[in-house]
């Protein structure tokens, strides 16, 4: 049976087969691609960092810094401050975190018997869009990460409306989403402590208890995360065994007959990016915890994704503590583009997981342009001999409405995925 | 119970940045409370795709999203016949975006003919020449979210808007990005020695800002209510024009070192005598840093 799941940012089709009332396999189909790379092919290569944050609405900002940090990595000895670099985790911190609060709200929420929470998704998420702005001008689809740094220059008072947002956004979940304080919340190291608090997010790990769905959503159990800064570290985890040598080298992507999405595999195997990925390779204690008593299930799933809001909102603090406003926003590069002949890739954490670009200029001309997206790690199709990471969890489940709520705690995004 | 206008949100070839950015705007507890989505891409509606497509649900706006092909398809069907369907029973149709309006990014993004509703760049087009009093424009990579609730409060309240030529009301686009741009005193004076990363400086001549020659209101209706792109030091990409995206965007094309793109209605031999005049004086607060010791 197939069933059309929408307001994925498009749409996906899934192709349920059952066996004995169980599905045992789900085809899975995008439907259509806008082919970006082929768009960027010729295009004078700063160009890309205005095409590329339009790759999507809702974490075009991870494709502007993958952009400029591929654009980056294709030069000897390009210098940039750590003013620059922090300023760029910081906004790229905030896209994830609006992220988050819409998956949760918008998507998960209702699941759960609960009404689509829309003005809980804005108001935090207009927040953080301040915040971006404030260092970007606009967000969505800025573009003010350049190669040598960053085009703003911040002042005290920037700072302290910045700070403002962050503290306004901590509140937020402090009074909505887990009703504790965040200091606490941080400090907690037991998965079902959680189920002690009041707020929305305990709400619905108790219904996922109640309804008996603790053990759903189960996959590989294998996490990678490749972008590496000064919070995420770069790795992967398998059945909570970490390691941090991993090569971006045997990353592969396969193209496949009846979906735009490819499939990306690492030494040939699937594996799962993301909060919950890259809270098993950070060994962040409360998630560690889930898994301990959950494995890679919704419940861990879920649970990692919004705790990483309180994370990253505190961890912003600490970034913009440790600002030296003396050091320069922007030190311009060297050598003019125009007179590269250069590759480059970068890799970054956004919304979803491990983002990579890779690039390949000519004279300061874009000649080959690929990008792999965190939901082609979770989302595409693979075969009923080597199923994808979401098919794996969707697999077993009897019900084509828990399988699509399955689905969508991947945060899935049709338009990232083909791209 | 007050009657809701109803809007249909049909997202065509598009990165959803349209929709992202709708979601900031500030007061959406009342405009929900005003306006009743039959279809959204984020926000849940009574109706789904599959019925939307299928059906001929009653709706007052239809909103396009993305650039149109005929060879693209939502739910099975052609974007083109939703909106042939939709474009019928509707008031108004609104253009959301540079891509819906003009083609845009995606206008290159190898769907057969793939443009904006009635435009590919400044070309008008003959399909749908028959809605073109429908249509209202409102150009941006994305729209801004006051731009597009106001916009709709405006068809609402059946208030008559004045249109450029191309369909875009002159409220919001008689202006250029330049107006309200904090570095305007740097380009009045022509001082042009701009870096990236400074407060100080105008990107007109050398980084590629197309402020000057761009049509829209970034700079008077602030973004996220916080800033524009200009004011943090980042170019204007003329995201609002038909011809955006050009190429080589940071950078000002320029032939015997005037910028080749002048500020609109400015010709080469005011801009000339300007720029002469300015260059005799040496203004020492501009030549140094604004916060100077």
């Amino acid at each position: 049976m197939i069933k059309l799941i929408e307001k994925i940012e498009g749409e996906a089709k899934l192709n349920f087969n059952f066996k004995d009332g169980k599905i045992d396999f789900v085809d899975v189909e995008f439907m259509s691609t806008r082919n970006i790379e082929n768009i960027l092919r010729g295009k004078r290569a700063f160009d890309a960092l205005v095409i590329n944050p339009r790759v999507c609405g809702i974490c075009g900002h991870a494709h502007l810094i993958a952009t400029v940090q591929a654009l980056e990595s294709c030069y000897d000895n390009l210098q940039l401050s750590n003013k620059a670099k922090a300023i760029r985790e910081l906004t790229l911190n905030f896209e994830l975190i609006q992220n988050h609060f819409k998956w949760f709200y918008l998507t998960m929420l209702p699941f759960f018997g609960y009404k689509q929470q829309i003005l809980k998704a804005t108001y935090p998420t207009q927040l953080m869009s301040k915040a971006i702005a404030v260092f970007g001008g606009q967000y969505p689809h800025t573009s003010y990460a350049v190669v040598g740094g960053v085009v703003c220059e911040i002042t005290q008072m920037d700072i302290i409306k910045i700070e403002s947002y962050i503290s306004q956004t901590l509140k937020f979940v402090e009074e909505n989403l887990i009703k504790i304080d965040s200091k606490t919340l941080l400090a907690c190291k037991d998965a079902d402590a959680l189920l002690e608090f009041s707020g929305d997010l305990p709400d619905i790990l108790r219904e996922i208890k109640k309804r008996d769905m603790i053990n759903h959503a189960k996959s590989y159990d294998r996490f990678i995360a490749f972008g590496e800064n000064s919070f995420f570290k770069k790795g992967k985890s398998l059945k909570r065994k970490v390691s941090h040598s991993i090569s971006l080298k045997d990353v592969k992507e396969t193209e496949m007959p009846t979906s735009f999405a490819k499939n990306v595999s690492y030494k040939e195997k699937y594996y799962e990016v993301g909060p919950l990925a890259r809270a098993m390779v950070n060994k962040t204690a409360l998630i560690v915890d889930a898994h301990k008593k959950y494995d890679d299930s919704l419940y861990s799933r879920i649970l990692a994704r919004a705790y990483e809001i309180t994370e990253l909102l505190n961890y912003s603090k600490t970034l913009i503590k440790n600002l030296d406003l003396a050091e320069p926003s922007y030190i311009e590069p060297q050598l003019d583009i125009s007179k590269l002949t250069s590759s480059g890739y970068s890799a970054v954490e956004a919304a979803r997981g491990t983002l990579i670009h890779k690039v390949e200029i000519e004279k300061g001309i874009i000649k080959n342009y690929e990008i792999i997206t965190p939901t082609q790690w979770n989302l595409s199709g693979g075969t009923r001999e080597k199923l994808g990471v979401s098919q794996k969890a969707m697999v077993g489940l009897s019900d084509i409405k828990i399988a699509e709520l399955v689905f969508k705690s991947f945060d899935v995004c049709s338009i990232c995925t083909t791209h | 119970m007050k009657t809701k206008m109803k809007i249909l949100w049909l997202s065509a070839i598009s990165c959803n940045g349209n929709t992202h950015s709708f979601l900031n705007y500030p007061y959406m507890e009342q405009f929900l409370d005003d306006f009743e989505f039959i279809y959204h891409p984020v926000i849940d509606s009574k109706y789904l795709l599959q019925d939307i497509v299928s059906k001929q649900i009653a709706c007052d706006i239809l909103l396009i999203e993305g650039a149109i092909s005929k060879e693209y398809k939502r739910a099975d069907v052609s974007i083109v016949e939703i909106i042939e369907k939709y474009s019928k029973i509707v008031q108004k149709i609104v253009t959301v975006g540079t891509c819906a309006t003009f083609g845009g990014i995606f206008r290159e993004s190898g769907y057969e003919n793939a443009s904006g509703l009635h435009f590919y760049q400044e070309k008008k087009l003959e399909d749908f020449k028959y809605l073109l009093d429908k249509t209202i424009s409102l150009s941006g990579c994305p729209i801004h979210p006051e731009i597009l609730a106001n916009t709709l409060y405006a068809i609402k309240k059946s208030a008559t808007l004045r249109l450029d030529n191309f369909l875009r009301p002159k409220e919001f686009y008689a202006y250029t990005v330049h107006n309200g741009c904090t570095r305007n005193e740097y380009f009045e004076y022509k001082v042009d020695n701009h870096k990236f990363g400074e407060l100080e400086g105008c990107m007109y001549y050398e980084h590629g800002c197309q402020a000057p020659f761009t049509h829209g209101s970034c700079n008077k209706i602030l973004w996220n209510e916080v800033s524009s792109k200009t004011r943090v030091g980042l170019p204007c990409m003329g995201c609002t024009e038909p011809s955006f995206p050009r190429q080589n965007l940071f950078s000002t094309k320029k032939n015997m070192s005037i910028p080749e793109s002048l500020p609109v209605g400015v010709n080469k031999r005011v801009y000339l005598t300007l720029a002469g005049i300015t260059k005799a004086f040496k203004i020492d607060r501009l030549e140094k840093k604004l916060f100077d010791d």
